[in-house]
Order: structure tokens, then sequence, then C-alpha cells
């Protein structure tokens, strides 16, 4: 009922096959320099394993170093956040008053105002030439951003 | 049982002897292959399932293991004043901790017994006075069946380094942020606090917790089992953010000044309590808001509770003969008075089923407006505040800001009480026009004479000048708004008529001038009501006033609690004048008064220096040592450089 098809055969693989012959000399391979050739392996990965031990260990002190500079800023920050305190405890008008008490200082009495009869510089009156307005800002020193 | 070997054998022995050697070996090479793609399988399957099927756990545990997250704590906003003086910061504080479990003997899984790690009662004795805590504390906790227990928190941080260098096992020292407020108790009330774990509990702490609060940032990194961390992993840093700064309007000298004046005055008049206020007049800014007694925020004690409030903004009161100039200045608003219009004022006046008199006896007089203020008269007042009626009267108290909050926002800021004039009764009109059958704030008040001082303009009290963020600049806060209450000619006709009751032959607020300044202001003396009904016997005295007065720059407002006497002239004028004195200096307000020249000056000085020669000169006949004992200034005995 049904045709069985065979392959054909190229005639191009027929005549390769008959060109060919049967028996040809094979050239003495060359000797290899096998031991050479492992000490190199050898060499390439020690150098690797020692290359990336000694990245490993390079990176792990330098982690090391780097928690200490964290330590060192923490602590830094501390100091400098407990030194802010203190000066504002030291600064506060009640402990300067207990201290002048305590080293003999009287309540001054109430303050006093004289008119005087001239102008002084602190009146307005300039003497030379003024100094340039310089925009201060009070607040800067002890703000945020030096945190 | 006897024919099975038979049969065994039957059936078996043909193949044994059928098999050459080479099948036998290729049979077993076979079944080696099959027992290797067995156990292949299983290497197969078991990588699948922890690569694919469970491969999300496996991660999982695998960064657990190693993955370490650093919770870093924000840093809470500083509070400043003014001239950027701290006021309240964060410091970093000791939390000491134990695990109470390596305190007791126990037994590992498999039974070995592990002896405890030290002797609790030894660590107790040594840690207790570290701690600031009682030995036999220590020890309960230490003896707890927890595996978890605080020993101390928020200790000072040299603390948390000696008790880790004591090096006991199962002890431990955290670092926590500590909130400290370097001027103790200065302006306490305003601060407020925060608790143990850093959330704003009263005051401003409260009220502005979440721009103070920061936000909490996270390291998260891999580190090996001995502490180190992995250097090539991960390591990931979100960084905290510090909370906002305030800055706020207080002046620390100036609260300095208020705080002092009022503990002197709390001393000196045996009162309850003193309040003080000092406000800015052309910014509303608050320079000062001081309460007696008050408390160190640092050392909270549990039942010093009732300190803790700001009473100038929770507490009210009555605020008397202060409010007559709120009453008198609706009526010139309205134009039914004059400073110049007559009254015939009797000592006494019967409104509805209630007399009404002066604070004291006087013949019938013919006093103008302004004389009535001066005098501080009931009688005249409340003649004055029927001309004005009901309804006008409420309308203008509540511009003056009665019965409302301030809109300062402060917690538990009382809108004090001014009933609506519908709900007056017949004697409402006269009590309420002599600041009786109302109460209000002190912010109130001073908030009221700070519309008189700012030309009729009244301006929303302000708290907070405003905030440095992260960069270390000042964002300053919305101007305060203004409305119009009064008129500019009104107020200035008020402004002059206060500078008559503090200046005048019969003003009542003589003890409120300060040296070298005009002053205007207002005194009051009300009694308090008695829970039970009625009036009671105690008072509150109080103040209200401005200076330079032709140019007012700053308002103070005083009120005293129960004092002895009881006058507002005799008790909160003085505290008016000490504390109105410090703000001008404090703010470089120039002086408006008439000042001596330098050679009357130099004259009283010379005249000052020869009456205390003469009055050492009698002193020492008294005392041959020339020096009173109890003189300050004088050197301690034994003291080397006396002789």
């Amino acid at each position: 009922m049904t045709a069985i098809l065979t392959p054909r055969r190229s005639p191009r693989s027929a005549t390769i096959r008959d060109d060919r012959p049967d028996l040809r000399v094979v050239p003495e391979p060359r000797p290899r320099h096998t031991l050479g050739y492992a000490l190199v392996m050898v060499l390439l990965l020690a150098g690797a394993v020692f290359g990336a031990v000694a990245l490993n260990a390079l990176a792990a002190a330098e982690a090391v170093a780097a928690r200490n500079l964290e330590r060192q800023v923490a602590e830094g920050e501390r100091e400098y956040a407990r030194l802010v305190a203190d000066v504002a405890a030291l600064e506060d008008p009640g402990r300067i008053r207990e201290a002048a008490l305590e080293l003999g200082l009287v309540p001054s009495g109430p303050a006093r105002h004289l008119q005087l009869e001239r102008n002084l510089p602190a009146d307005g009156a300039v003497v030379g030439t003024p100094l340039p307005e310089v925009t201060s800002d009070p607040l800067k020193p002890v703000l945020s951003a030096e945190r | 049982m006897t024919e099975q070997p038979r049969r065994r054998r039957f059936t078996r022995a043909p193949r044994i002897l059928t098999r050459t050697g080479e099948q036998l070996a290729v049979r077993r090479i076979r079944w080696l292959l099959v027992i290797y793609g067995l156990v292949l399988l299983l290497v197969l399957g078991q990588l699948v399932n922890i690569q694919v099927v469970q491969a999300d756990d496996y991660a999982d545990r695998s960064v657990r293991q190693r993955e370490r997250v650093i919770e870093l704590p924000a840093t809470r906003g500083r509070i400043y004043d003014r001239d950027g003086d701290v006021l309240a910061t964060s410091i970093e504080g000791a939390t000491i901790y134990a695990d109470p479990r390596g305190f007791r003997p126990s037994e590992t899984a498999d039974g070995t017994p592990v002896p405890a790690a030290a002797d609790p009662v030894e660590v107790a004795n040594e840690l207790a006075p570290l701690l600031g805590r009682d030995v036999d504390d220590v020890l309960e906790r230490l003896q707890r069946d927890a595996h978890f227990v605080y020993l101390g928190r928020q200790l000072d941080h040299e603390v948390g380094q000696q008790i880790q260098a004591l090096g006991y096992p199962g002890i431990g020292v955290l670092a926590e942020p500590k909130r400290v407020y370097p001027g103790g108790g200065l302006a306490a009330q305003v601060l407020g606090f925060t608790g143990i774990d850093g959330d704003g509990l009263q005051g401003l702490e409260a009220q502005y917790d979440t721009i103070l609060r920061g936000r909490p940032g996270a390291l998260f990194l891999e580190r090996a089992p001995g502490g180190l961390d992995i250097a090539p992993g991960v390591r990931e840093l979100t960084p905290s953010q510090v909370g906002t700064d305030l800055v706020l309007p207080l002046d620390r000298d100036i609260q300095h000044a208020a705080e002092m004046a009022a503990a002197g005055a709390v001393e000196r008049f045996d009162a309850r309590s003193a309040t003080v206020i000092a406000m800015e007049v052309a910014t509303g800014e608050i320079l000062a808001m001081a309460s007696t007694p008050g408390f160190d925020p640092n050392r909270r004690v549990s039942g010093d509770e009732d300190a803790w409030r700001n009473r100038a903004i929770t507490d009210v009161f009555e605020p008397g003969s202060t409010q007559k100039a709120f009453t008198v200045a609706a009526a010139l608003e309205e134009g039914l008075v004059t400073p110049t219009t007559p009254f015939e004022v009797r000592d006494r006046i019967r409104v509805h089923s209630s007399t009404f008199t002066d604070s004291h006896p006087h013949p019938d007089s013919t006093w103008t407006v302004s004389e009535i203020i001066e005098r501080s008269s009931n009688v005249g007042t409340i003649q004055i505040a029927q001309e004005l009626g009901e309804q006008r009267l409420e309308a203008y108290l509540r511009g003056f800001g009665l019965g409302r909050t301030t809109g300062l926002g402060f917690p538990a800021e009382s809108p004090g009480l001014l009933m609506p004039h519908e709900d007056w009764w017949g004697t409402s009109l006269p009590t309420i026009s002599i600041g009786h059958g109302v109460a209000v704030t002190l912010l109130q008040l001073a908030s009221g004479y700070t519309t008189l001082a700012n030309d009729g303009s009244a301006i929303t009290p302000s708290m907070v000048r405003g905030t440095v963020g992260s960069d270390g600049r000042l964002s300053p806060s919305p101007r305060s708004t203004s409305q119009r209450v009064v008129s500019r000619d009104t107020a200035t006709q008020m402004q002059q008529m206060l500078i008559d009751a503090v200046s005048g032959d019969a003003g009542t607020g003589a003890l409120a001038a300060v040296p070298g300044y005009s002053v205007g202001g207002k005194t009051g003396t009300a009694r308090k009501p008695d829970p039970a009904g009625g009036y009671s016997d105690r008072y509150v005295a109080s103040f209200a006033g401005f200076a330079p007065a032709h140019d007012p720059q700053i308002v103070v407002a005083v009120m005293v609690d129960e004092p002895y006497p009881i006058w507002g002239g005799v008790v909160a004028a003085p505290v008016f004048a000490e504390v109105m004195e410090a703000a001008l200096i404090a703010r470089r307000v120039p002086p408006d008064g008439a000042s001596p020249t330098l050679a009357e000056a130099l004259e009283r000085a010379r005249d000052l220096a020869r009456e205390r020669e003469e009055a050492e000169a009698g002193a020492a006949d008294e005392d041959p040592l020339g020096i009173p004992v109890d003189d300050p200034a004088s050197p301690p005995a034994g003291d080397p450089a006396e002789g």
C-alpha cells in the first residue's frame, strides 16, 4: 500500500569516499612537557587562591578598620552632644547667679540710665571709616548642620 | 517445611549454571548503575527540593544566620531660645540590662549541670550603688524568672562604662538617647518633657513631638558568627533623620528673671503660686512664661505633677480690675465716653438685687473716665458698662480674646469662661465689667493688653519662632495674624489712662514703675470663687501693663495666687516692674523717661558715697572690724588672704 522511500546516496559523498586513501602516514606527535604544564596550572591555581585569600583578608582588615572608625565617629558625636549640653548648663543664668553669689558678688540694684550731654560713638557718632556690615546668624554655630 | 529447599534447588540451579562470567559482570554493573542512578536521583531530588521547592525558605534561613539589622535611633531635635541657647537636647545614656537565667544553676539539654555564672548577691551589691538603686531591688530583678530585665535606663554614659568594665556575665549595656534640659527648671512648664522611650509627654515636647522625634534609620549588614562584618557581604545603610530643631521666642535671661521674680513673690507674700508672661508687642512672641512652683524635668519625681502644668495657659482666674481696661476701651470705641467724660461716682451702687462697692469708702465724687481707671473704681466702671450694654460688652471682651483659646495650640490650653450674653442674669453686666463672673488665663490677659499696646490690633501669640532643619538654617514660622479690635485713637487714649494708673497721684500701680521708662498698666485684686458656691476669702492679685508706654515694646502680665497682702498693686506690681526692667534691658529698648545728665548723676553718686562713708563710720564705732558679720562679701574665717 505504501512505498518505502530509500535515501538516495548523494553523488558528492560517493566521490569523497572513492578519492580518500585507505591508509596515510600520521606524523609523530610532538612530545608534551607535562611537568611544566602541571606546574603552570598549580601556580595559577595557587596564585588565584592566594589572591582570593589575600583580598578577603584585606577586606576583613578594612572592615575592622571601618568598624573602628565608626566607633570613633560615634564616640565623637556622643562627646560633642555631651559638651553642647554641658556648655548650655554652664551658661544657665541660674547657675551663673549662684556661682557669682558664692564668689561674694551681690545682686545689682535697679538699672539707672544717664542722659549724656554730647554724643559718644556708641550713640551713633562714627569715628573713622565704618566697617562693612556683616550678616551674622547667631544660631548658626550650634545648629543641626554641625552636629 | 521439608519440601521447600528441594523446590528452590530445582528452580535456581539451572539459572546459575547457565550464566557465564561476562554476563555476571554485566549484570552487576547494571545493578550498580541502577543504585548509582537511584542515589543520583535522590541527590537531584534533594537538590531540586532545596534549590527550587524550598529555595525561599533556605535563602531566608541563610540570610537570618548572617544578617544583622542594627536600628539607628534618631536624635531628637533640640530646642533653642531666640538667641540659639540650648534649652533641651539629647545625649547618649547607658541602659543596663540583665539576663537572670545566668544567675541561677541550670542544666543543658543532655542533663549536664551548668553552674550560675555569678553570685547574684555579690553582683547586686556591686551594681546597686552604680545604678542608684537599693541592693534588694537589684537582687529581686536578678532573681526574676525572665530572660531580660532592665536594671537601669538612661543612666550616665560613664556609669555604663564602669559596669561594662566589671565584666559580669549576663549583664549588658545598651546605648540609649537621653533627653536633658541644661537649664534644669528653666522654662520647664513650657518645654515639658519626654518619657523614658523618648516620646513627648508634656509641653512643647508633646505639642511638637512629630517634628522633634525624627525618623530612626537602620544598618543592614552581614556578619560572621565571630562578630566581624563580612566585608564583601551586603551592607545597606538607611540613615536616621535627625529631628527638626525648634527655635522659641523665649529669651533665656528674661525667662530667668521672670522665674526669679515669681519665686520671690511666692516666698515674700506666702502665696500659693505665681505666674508671669512677657510678650513682644509687635510680633506677639512670648519672651518669657514662668510658673512657680516649678520642677526640674531632669529629675522628675512622682507627686509633683501639679508643678508640671503651664499655669499661664492651663489655669484660669477672675481677672478683677485688670479687665476694666477692656470695658472702658469698648465704651470709648463705641463713642459713649471720652477720657474726660465725668461721672458722678458714689462708693456703692445697687444693681438688680446686689450692691457693688469700691474697695475703699469715699465721698460722692465727680470723676472722669480716666480717673475711674486711675482709682480703679468698681462703681464708675459699672456705670460705664451700663451705658455699653450686655451685647456690646460681650462682643468686645471676645474681641480682646476672652472666652476662646489664643491659637497657640499648647496642650491643655484653657479657653477661659465667658458666657454668652443671652445667658447673663441681672448682676452679670456689673459683675463681668469689673472682671468677676468671667475667667481668663494669664495668656489671654496678656494678649488683651498686647492688643491695647499694639494700637488696637489683636495679634496671635507665638511660642515658636521657627524650625531648623538639617541645613542648619532657620525656617521662620508663619507670621502671627492680627485683627483690629479697637481703633488706634481708642488704644492711644486707653494707653494714656493706663499710664495714669501707674504714675498718677491716685494710681494704684505706682509700684510697677520702672526707672527710666514710662509704664502703663492696671492692677487687679479679685476674690477667688468658692467651690461650694459664692466667693471665698482668698484672693488673686494681678497686674498687666506695657512699656515704654509711649511706644510699647513689651507687655508683662503677672498673677499671684492667694498672697498676703492681697492687693495687686502691692503684690503683683513689683513683680511686673522687676520682669519688665529685665526684659527692657535684655531687648535693648532705650529708656524714654527723664534720665539725669551725667553731671547730675555724678553729684548724686558723690552724695551717696558721702552718706555711705558716714554710715560706715558710725558702724565702725559699733563693730571694731568694720565688717558686718552677714556681709556676703566678707572674707570667710581662716581665709589665708586675710593674714
